[in-house]
């Protein structure tokens, strides 16, 4: 706790301590890099991979600035669980789903950049003027205690409203994601054992387990299929995603996996 | 190495040494090894068995979307617990009674997931 | 560390909102644990029941003014007013969105997961709706109250999320087209959480400035802060940007039209009337508590905001084709009406109450009247179906003339008199050209509302007009309230006019 006081005093006079300095610009640059790089990606996952950078910055930016409390949040909920959802999202809608890219209203893109980076340097050079020669003070105050029980002291007495309405935002979110993504099964349609295996084993269904590819078979691939005992080939060991083939004499021959680059120029 | 920050600097070095060893004993590796790259060999491994043909997405249940932000919501919780922690025996209970009701309407979300059927996977 | 106090807390003050807090709430355990068939009755019943209890908590509070929760909340006669309009009208919303006659099932999907037009979609074309819409609607107009007494900042931010993140979900549950509506809520979603953020940095800025989140706070600051005065000024207008989009000012209001159009008619009804309630109640609460004393800084740039977004409302207004695009338009055109209300300030609070009160039962009225107009496809929206529909429907034709012409500001409707309060207030408080822009772009506004009145009665009908249908009880008493509304406070507004001049002004201090 004494060390968040020192770390407050230390903001307190006017000069900017060679350690934040340093950490500063180093992820300075990885954050906007990533922030940028996120909307430029065509890749989905590397999207979501450069938000993590930024996030992950972000997250030592506050710690930098006296408030660990919030940086350990950043890290965890939002690399951690926030994170988590858009990669699931991702894994919904598939790696190769990509924008369209073709311009519904004409130059909105051109116009989108340039108004875009105006208002950035306008912001910027704003709060450069702004903020530039600003002395912190009440940090010290603010972090007496510590961090996080400063943060608990607001939380839990003067927005203690606000607190508790967050959580109907919370269940809001919940409600509106399950009824969004969820199909609530009715009653009579959710299947017992007994159905399931009637089911299965009317007229016509193969009962038995089907046989594994490449059982008794001249290759060990999954796209050949398995030879039954009768010495015939059964389709039905191959899944149905993987034309079934024979093989040819070249792709059954040793691979080479000795580093014999002769041998190695087969496929 | 005092300070606020110099509490973060022990951390940072043990980043940055994590980092280097991480550099070092790959690069050691490229330079000492034989190098003799075949096509073979840049075919994704698949137990011993050809790779298969294909697309290689499947699309995953949206139910996991649904799982990940139940979690979402509660380690949104957890996120409000700490403070709440700290302060708990300074308010007592009044600060039970306020994290009471927090946590109560957040627990309807999750009876309501359960009642209809979230949590059931069949 | 162990000197941390909880502030007073006046109950009495905040139990509007927790009442409705509170139903919504149990309209979840409902959803969890009442029986599949009683779901609906029980769901109409608790959040009418909610409303209502609400509401009389309003009114037994009428004279109270008082700042709680050390500051969080603020309690005073327009947030009572503000309050009360929201609650009446979300009641009077509530009969669109339990209608249930005129399409089977109700005007919302019975289980969104489905994907539109996919078997499962098929199957569940007949179901009865969902009823998970009740509760939604109660955290969005419990949020909206939260929204006009918010004392920071901070509570601001949290109620505008509250009532926004229903509506989102809200706009994307329509049964019919429900591409169109998934869109709408999509556009919404995205646009409206990017206003979030603006309004966040806005507050961000406005607490380096002042020190404090708090509005009394920040209008003190602004006397002795020795930070620059950039910080107020971006703060200032990044602030006002997520709360004019709430308002749907230009250039703020792009995703109106498709919002208002893709979303189920009961719900853009509930955006027009309540969210248009709310978000000037925001706007006003900001600009008169805590920007007042630098009203001559932001004075010029709003009124440019106001005259843009009356100008491009009506004038994009006129060339709509689709009933429900162009209300969204003259939505648009009134945002900017009563935003000459905001750019007055303590002078025109009462009269821009009353518009808000006039305007929001209008156009419940008109969002009605459009759920009742159909072919097999669900709403018939498109003007050119309405070609001639006076000849077959007399009644719900001459009714929906008169809203037409209540919109238009035609005497003897709410129109008229709200504008000409709104307007002989602002010109009191020397807002002339605002006035003037105001009058004339309203004559523009009412060609549209003309020309569908023309359209009524004097074309020839179509090959396949749509019919008119008959509605339950619920939304006869929507149209009903509308329609009276509309007349009675065109008639005789005086007692409104009274209540609103006994609001007083914002609790400043």
């Amino acid at each position: 706790m004494s060390l968040l006081a020192q770390g407050a005093l230390l903001a307190a006079d006017n000069t900017v301590p060679t350690g934040e300095a340093v950490t500063f610009w180093i992820l300075a640059p990885i954050a906007l890099g990533g922030a940028i790089g996120m909307v430029l990606a065509r890749n989905a996952v590397h999207s979501a991979l450069l938000l993590v950078c930024t996030m992950l910055s972000l997250g030592v930016f506050y710690v930098l600035q006296a408030g660990p409390f919030i940086g350990m949040v950043q890290i965890i909920v939002y690399t951690g669980a926030i994170m988590m959802l858009f990669l699931f999202v991702i894994m919904l809608v598939g790696r190769h789903t990509r924008d369209s890219l073709i311009e519904v209203l004409r130059g909105q893109r051109l116009a989108a950049v340039i108004l875009g980076v105006g208002f950035a340097m306008l912001l910027g050079t704003g709060l450069a003027r702004g903020v530039g020669s600003v002395t912190a003070k009440g940090l010290d105050e603010a972090n007496a205690n510590g961090n996080v029980e400063g943060i608990a002291k607001l939380l839990f007495t003067k927005y203690i409203f606000a607190f508790e309405v967050t959580s109907a935002l919370l269940i809001t979110a919940a409600i509106g994601a399950m009824l969004l993504a969820h199909i609530e099964k009715k009653p009579g349609e959710k299947l017992d054992q007994k159905v399931l295996s009637r089911n299965r084993f009317t007229k016509g269904n193969y009962p038995g387990p089907k046989s594994g590819p490449g059982v008794f078979a001249t290759s060990d691939s999954v796209a050949t299929p398995a030879i039954l005992p009768d010495g015939t080939f059964t389709e039905r060991s191959v899944s149905k995603v993987v034309p079934a083939r024979e093989l040819t004499l070249t792709e059954a021959r040793p691979k080479a996996t000795n580093g014999n680059k002769q041998d190695g120029e087969i496929r | 190495m005092d300070g606020y920050l110099g509490s973060y600097a022990t951390l940072g070095v043990l980043l940055v040494v994590a980092g280097a060893f991480f550099v070092v004993a790959y690069t050691a590796n490229r330079v000492l090894r034989t190098n003799a790259p075949s096509a073979a060999k840049s075919t994704s491994y698949e137990c011993g068995l050809d790779p298969a043909e294909g697309s290689d997405w499947a699309q995953a249940q949206i139910r996991y979307y649904v799982y990940a932000f139940l979690y979402a919501l509660f380690a949104v919780e957890s996120v409000f617990l700490f403070p709440w922690a700290v302060v708990f025996d300074g308010l007592g209970m009044v600060s039970v009674a306020e994290m009471g009701v927090f946590v109560a309407v957040l627990a309807l979300g999750l009876l309501y997931a359960w009642r209809k059927g979230v949590l059931t996977w069949t | 560390m162990n000197d941390i106090q909880l502030p007073a807390i006046d109950y009495a003050a905040l139990l509007p909102m927790l009442i409705v807090f509170g139903a919504a709430c149990v309209g979840i355990l409902v959803e969890a644990f009442a029986p599949r068939g009683w779901r609906f009755v029980i769901q109409v019943s608790l959040t009418i029941g909610g409303l209502v209890a609400g509401l009389v908590a309003i009114i037994v509070n009428r004279d109270l003014e008082i700042t709680t929760i050390g500051g969080a909340v603020t309690v005073d006669g327009p947030g009572l007013f503000l309050q009360g309009a929201i609650i009446i009208l979300g009641i009077v919303s509530l009969g669109l969105i339990a209608e249930r006659r005129l399409e089977r099932g109700g005007p919302f999907v019975a289980e969104a997961a489905h994907a539109a037009n996919s078997d499962g979609d098929k199957r569940q074309e007949r179901e009865p709706g969902a009823t998970e819409v009740f509760p939604l609607t109660l955290f969005a107009i419990a949020g909206m109250m939260l929204f006009c007494v918010s004392g920071d900042l901070l509570t601001m931010f949290v109620a505008l999320e509250v009532f926004s993140l229903p509506l989102y979900l809200l706009c994307g549950l329509a049964r019919r087209r429900r591409l169109i509506s998934q869109e709408a809520a999509l556009k919404y979603f995205l646009l409206g959480a990017f206003a979030s953020a603006f309004f966040l940095y806005g507050v961000a800025l406005l607490y380096g400035y002042a020190g404090t989140v708090s509005l009394t706070g920040i209008r003190e600051g602004v006397l002795q802060s020795e930070q620059s005065g950039i910080l107020l000024a971006a703060g200032l207008a990044l602030l006002a940007i997520g709360l004019l989009f709430k308002a749907a000012a230009v250039p703020f209001h792009v995703w109106t039209p498709d919002v208002y159009q893709g979303a189920p008619t009961p719900v853009t009804a509930l955006m027009a009337a309540c969210t248009k309630a709310a978000a000037f109640g925001g706007l006003l609460r900001v600009f008169n508590v805590a920007f007042e004393t630098t009203a001559w800084d932001w004075q010029p740039v709003l009124a440019t905001v106001a005259i843009l977004t009356m100008v491009v409302g009506s004038i994009l207004a006129v060339a709509q084709t689709d009933i429900k695009r162009l209300l969204a338009y003259s939505s648009v055109a009134n945002a900017g009406y009563l935003l000459v209300g905001v750019v007055s300030l303590n002078g025109a609070v009462g009269s821009s109450l009353f518009y808000l009160i006039a305007y929001g039962f209008s156009v419940l009225g008109a969002f009605a009247m459009v759920t009742l107009v159909r072919d097999s496809e669900g709403e018939a929206t498109h003007l050119s179906r309405w070609a001639g529909l006076g000849k077959g429907s007399p009644l719900f034709s001459a009714l929906f003339t008169f809203l037409m012409l209540g919109f238009a500001g035609i005497p003897l409707t709410s129109g008229f008199t709200s504008k000409f309060a709104l307007f002989s207030s602002a010109w009191d408080s020397d807002q002339s050209v605002l006035v003037i822009v105001g009058v004339l772009s309203s004559v523009v506004l009412a060609f549209p509302y003309l020309k569908v009145v023309v359209l009524l009665w004097l074309n020839p009908p179509g090959e396949e007009t749509p019919t008119v249908s008959v509605p339950s009880m619920l939304t006869r008493a929507v149209i009903f309230a509308g329609v009276a509304v509309t007349f009675v406070l065109g008639v005789a507004p005086s007692f409104l006019l009274d209540i609103v001049a006994d609001a007083g002004p914002f609790l400043a201090k």
